[in-house]
C-alpha cells in the first residue's frame, strides 16, 4: 500500500502504455483531439498490434521502475491483422495470472480493448489505471535498483 | 536384474544387430548411490556390447532423456540442403513424462518421429535422493538397492542399514504424476506402474490460497537462492533455443548476475516460455544445484494452460500449441473495463 | 598464541569479538536466505557470532564466493563524466572453510594475484582476510583431497585450523595472522592438554584412513597422459551426455572464469561468473565457435584443471571437494573420466 513517504513526497504513478497503431493508439489520439482530460502519468509506446507485445516488454518496464503497465489492443474481431489480438489475449491472460501468483499486485499490469472511435473509453481507462496504481503505491517488487 | 532391464537390453541388441538404429538412448547405473544416469550408445562404439549389457531400468532413472533430442537432430547451419548429415535413427527408452516431452519436441519439429523408435517402460515412480538422505538424518548414503515388495535397502556411511519403502521417498513429480503410462510408443514393455495421481494441482491451489504477501515472500526467498548457472534451462527438454533471451545483449533483457530482479525475471520468463510445453518432469528441479523450489512456481503455468485453454502438452501431434492459436470463447475475465 | 581450546558455546563470542574488531564475519549458517541456503548450511554474513553451525559436510557453495562474488560491480559510471571504482575496505573473517576450500583459495591467489596481473577487487578482500579452516572428521564418499595433494587437516590457505573435538574446538595457528588473533582473544581459550592433542591426531588419522579407501589410483603422470590424449576418441564417448549446465563450474572452488558486462541504465560495469561449459563462452563475434560441441568444452575443463594450470602455476587445480560429482544432473563423474584417460 502507498506509504506516507510517497504520499508526502507527491509521488505520481508512472505508467507505461503499449497501444496498438490501428485501434487503441487512434483512440488515444481521438481523446486528445476531443480535449478529453486524463492524467499525464502514462508514457505511450506504439506497436503495430497488441499481438506484438512480448511479455518481456512488460516485465522490463516493471524492472526499469514503471509503477504500472497498460496494454490496450483492438476489440476481439476488429484486429487490423485479423487475429493478432486474439492470440495476444491468451498470452496476456497467462502473464497476468502468473504475475499475480507470485504476489505482484494485480493492479499493476492491466489489459484492455479500445477501438479507434473510443476516445472517451480511453480516457476513462487511463484514469482508472492511474487510480488503481496510485492505490497500490510505488512499484518495488521487480524493480532493479539503480546504482 | 529385473525383467524390464533384460528386455531393454535384448531389444537394443537386436536393433543394433539388424542395423535398424544408429544410436540407443537409455539408462545405466550411476557412479553414486540412488542414481542411474543417461546412457547414449552409438552403433560404432568399441564397447557397444558391454554398454548395451549395462542398460538398466529401475527407480533411479529420473533423468528426462528427451533433453538430448534437439542436439542429436539439429541441423548444421553451415551445411545447406543436401549437404546436411543424415539424421540418426535413435532407439530410446521412454517413461511417461519422457514420452510427453518427446511428443512435444516432435510437434515443434525438433526431432522427426520417423527417426525415433520409442520403447515405453512401466514407471512406478523415481526415488528422491534428498528424501532418502533426510531419513538418514544427515548421514551419507553409502549404497542402496531395491528389494522385493517396493522396499529400498539403504546402507548409511556409519554402518546403519535401513529398509525404507519406495513410496515414502518418491519424487514429488512422481507422487503427483497424472500420466505414468507411456502410450504412443512403438514397443511397450509391460510391468508394474503407478496409478495416475488424484488431486490435480493441489500444490498450486495450496499456494494460491496464501496471501499475496506470503506468495511474494516465498517467491523472493526461493529465487534468492538462484546463482544463475542455467542448469534448469539446460536440463529442460523443451528449452532448446540457440540463443536464450537471458543471453541476448541487444536488447539486454536481464543482466548476467544474481541481482534478484534479474533472477526473478529469468525464472518468470522461462516459466512463461514453457506454457503448453512443460510436462512437469522436474528435470529443472533436480538439476538445480541450489535446491530452488521451481516446482511450485512452474506448475502454475501448466495449471493455467490446462484450465484456460484445455491443453496439456505431449499428447497430440496435431493440436496447435496453445499460444499460437486462439478460440472465440477464450476468457476475458482479466480485461479491465473502465 | 599457538593453540588453544574453545568451548563450542564460546565460538559466537570469538566471532563477535572479531566483528567488534572491525571485521565482517562469514560462516556457515542454517536456514538463511540467498544462494545455497536451500541445500543445508551455507556461508553467510554472521552478526554478533550468532547462528553458526558446525554440522555439515561441505556447503554446496564454497568460500570462493566470499572473495570472488558471483556478481560484483567493478565500477559505476554516470553519463560520460566519471567512473568510480570502489574496492571493498572491510577486512573479512571466514570461519569454517574445509581444508579443501581453504587450499582452493591459494590457487585462486595464483590466478588473481600473481606475476603480471593483480586483480584489485579479489586482492582487496583476500589480503586483509583471516581464514579459520575447519578440519574434516568425516570425509564424504566423494571426497578426494588426498588424491590431489590435499589433506583433511591441511593448513594451506588457513590462518588458523580448527578441530571439532566434541564439546570443544581446538584452534591451531597456521600463520602469524592466526597467531595474532588467538593471542588477542586468548581469554576465551584454555590450554590444550595431551588428551586433546591425542584426540586431534586421532581425528586426522581416521579421516586420512577413510579417504584412503577411495583414493584415486593411477594418477601418476596424469598431466602427461592427458596431454597425449587430446585427440583420444574416448573424449566424445565420455562427455556425450553432458548438458552444458555449468553447475560443476559454479560449485567448483577453483573455477574462476568470469564475464564483464555493462548495464547502462544502472551505470554499472559488472563482473559475473561465467562457465567454459556454456556454448557462448567461446563464441566469436564472427559466429565461429572454436569449442562448438560438448566434447570440446568438457575436454577443455578437464585439461585446464589437470594440465594447463600445472604449466601456469605448478598446481593441479582440483582440490578434491567432490562437488562437481554430486551436482552433475547426468552423473558425469570426473573420477571416471580421469581413470579412463589415465589408463593409457
Amino acid at each position: 500500500m502507498m506509504d506516507q513517504a510517497s504520499q508526502a513526497s507527491g509521488w505520481e504513478p508512472k505508467i507505461v502504455a503499449f497501444l496498438c497503431t490501428w485501434c487503441s493508439y487512434a483512440g488515444a489520439d481521438l481523446a486528445g483531439v476531443s480535449r478529453l482530460q486524463y492524467g499525464p502519468n502514462i508514457r505511450i509506446i506504439r506497436v503495430p498490434c497488441s499481438g506484438r507485445i512480448n511479455p518481456l516488454y512488460i516485465l522490463k518496464a516493471l524492472q526499469n521502475g514503471a509503477d504500472g503497465v497498460l496494454v490496450a489492443g483492438c476489440h476481439p474481431g476488429d484486429c487490423h491483422y485479423i487475429s493478432g489480438n486474439l492470440v495476444a489475449r491468451r498470452k496476456f491472460a497467462l502473464l497476468k495470472s502468473l504475475l499475480s501468483y507470485v504476489g505482484i499486485e494485480e493492479e499493476r499490469v492491466q489489459f484492455s480493448w479500445v477501438s479507434a472511435s473510443e476516445g472517451g473509453r480511453f480516457a476513462a481507462l487511463v484514469a482508472k489505471v492511474i487510480e488503481d496504481v496510485r492505490r497500490v503505491g510505488p512499484a518495488g517488487k521487480l524493480v532493479k535498483p539503480c546504482r | 536384474m529385473n525383467d524390464v532391464s533384460r528386455r531393454i537390453r535384448e531389444k537394443a541388441r537386436e536393433l543394433f544387430a539388424t542395423g535398424r538404429i544408429d544410436a540407443f538412448l537409455g539408462y545405466e547405473p550411476g557412479s553414486l548411490p540412488l542414481r542411474a544416469r543417461p546412457c547414449l550408445i552409438q552403433a560404432g562404439d568399441e564397447d557397444r556390447e558391454r554398454r548395451v549389457g549395462g542398460l538398466v531400468w529401475d527407480s533411479f532413472c529420473a533423468n528426462n532423456l528427451a533433453v538430448f533430442l534437439p542436439k542429436l537432430f539439429e541441423q548444421d547451419p553451415g551445411a545447406r540442403g543436401k549437404a546436411q548429415a543424415p539424421k540418426p535413427r535413435l532407439g530410446m527408452v521412454v517413461k511417461g513424462c519422457d514420452l510427453r516431452s518427446v511428443t512435444a519436441l516432435v510437434r515443434e519439429k525438433q526431432a522427426p518421429r520417423g527417426n525415433l523408435l520409442l520403447i515405453g517402460v512401466p514407471c512406478a515412480g523415481m526415488v528422491d535422493t534428498g528424501a532418502v538422505e533426510e531419513r538418514l538424518a544427515g548421514d551419507e548414503v553409502l549404497s542402496a538397492s531395491e528389494g522385493e515388495g517396493g522396499k529400498l535397502l539403504v546402507r548409511a556411511r556409519d554402518g546403519r542399514e535401513l529398509t525404507l519403502f519406495r513410496e515414502e521417498v518418491l519424487q514429488a513429480c512422481c507422487r503427483e504424476c497424472r500420466f505414468p503410462g507411456p502410450e504412443a510408443v512403438d514397443l511397450l514393455i509391460e510391468g508394474p506402474s503407478r496409478k495416475p495421481a488424484e488431486g490435480v494441482y493441489e500444490r498450486i491451489r495450496a499456494f494460491e490460497a496464501r496471501t499475496a504477501e506470503e506468495r511474494w515472500e516465498a517467491f523472493r526467498r526461493e529465487i534468492g537462492k538462484c546463482i544463475r548457472c542455467g542448469a534448469c534451462r539446460q536440463a529442460c527438454p523443451t528449452c532448446y533455443c540457440k540463443e536464450c533471451f537471458a543471453e541476448q545483449t541487444d536488447p539486454r533483457w536481464i543482466g548476467a548476475g544474481t541481482e534478484l530482479s534479474d533472477a526473478m525475471i529469468f525464472h518468470l520468463v522461462r516459466i512463461f516460455h514453457q506454457a503448453g510445453r512443460c510436462v512437469e518432469c522436474d528435470a529443472c528441479l533436480r538439476a538445480c544445484p541450489m535446491g530452488v523450489d521451481l516446482r511450485t512456481f512452474r506448475g502454475k503455468i501448466v495449471k493455467e494452460v490446462e484450465e484456460l485453454f484445455h491443453y496439456l502438452p505431449g499428447f497430440s501431434l496435431e493440436e496447435a500449441p496453445p499460444l499460437s492459436t486462439f478460440k472465440e470463447g477464450d476468457g476475458e475475465g482479466f480485461i479491465t473495463e473502465p | 598464541m599457538e593453540r588453544g581450546l574453545l568451548k563450542k558455546e564460546d565460538l559466537g563470542r570469538l566471532l563477535a569479538a572479531a566483528q567488534e574488531g572491525g571485521r565482517k564475519v562469514f560462516a556457515p549458517v542454517e536456514g538463511g536466505t540467498g544462494p545455497a541456503s536451500g541445500t543445508g548450511p551455507a556461508f553467510a554474513e554472521v552478526q554478533a557470532g550468532r547462528g553458526v553451525v558446525l554440522e555439515y559436510g561441505n556447503p554446496a557453495l564454497s568460500a570462493k564466493g566470499i572473495f570472488f562474488p558471483q556478481r560484483e560491480a567493478l565500477c559505476r559510471f554516470h553519463g560520460e563524466r566519471t567512473a568510480e571504482a570502489s574496492l571493498p575496505q572491510t577486512p573479512l573473517l571466514v570461519f569454517g572453510a574445509r581444508p579443501c576450500d581453504a587450499r582452493a583459495l591459494t590457487f585462486l591467489d595464483k590466478v588473481f594475484g600473481d606475476r603480471l596481473f593483480r586483480d584489485p577487487y579479489y586482492l582487496a578482500r583476500r589480503e586483509k582476510a583471516l581464514v579459520i579452516g575447519l578440519a574434516c572428521g568425516h570425509p564424504g564418499e566423494t571426497c578426494l583431497c588426498t588424491s590431489f595433494g590435499g589433506s583433511p587437516a591441511g593448513r594451506q590457505g588457513s590462518d588458523i585450523l580448527a578441530f571439532d573435538l566434541g564439546e570443544e574446538l581446538l584452534f591451531e595457528a597456521a600463520t602469524d595472522k592466526g597467531r595474532e588473533l588467538l593471542g588477542e582473544q586468548a581469554s576465551l581459550f584454555r590450554e590444550a592438554g595431551e588428551a586433546e592433542l591425542e584426540a586431534r591426531r586421532g581425528i586426522e588419522e581416521k579421516a586420512e584412513s577413510a579417504l584412503g579407501e577411495h583414493l584415486l589410483r593411477g594418477l601418476e603422470e596424469l598431466k602427461e597422459k592427458l596431454d597425449r590424449s587430446f585427440e583420444d576418441p574416448q573424449w566424445e564417448r565420455l562427455t556425450r551426455t553432458c548438458l552444458g549446465c555449468g553447475a560443476c563450474t559454479y560449485l567448483c572452488p577453483t573455477c574462476h572464469c568470469f564475464d564483464i558486462t555493462d548495464e547502462e541504465r544502472e551505470g554499472l560495469r559488472l563482473r559475473s561468473w561465467d562457465s567454459c561449459q556454456y556454448p557462448l563462452f567461446t563464441l566469436h563475434a564472427s559466429g565461429h565457435n572454436p569449442r562448438v560441441n560438448k566434447k570440446q568444452r568438457m575436454r577443455q575443463r578437464i585439461m585446464h584443471k589437470f594440465s594447463y594450470t600445472v604449466e601456469r602455476s605448478g598446481e593441479v587445480f582440483c582440490v578434491g571437494c567432490g562437488r562437481c560429482i554430486r551436482a552433475c544432473p547426468v552423473n558425469l563423474d570426473m573420477r571416471e573420466i580421469l581413470a579412463a584417460l589415465a589408463r593409457k
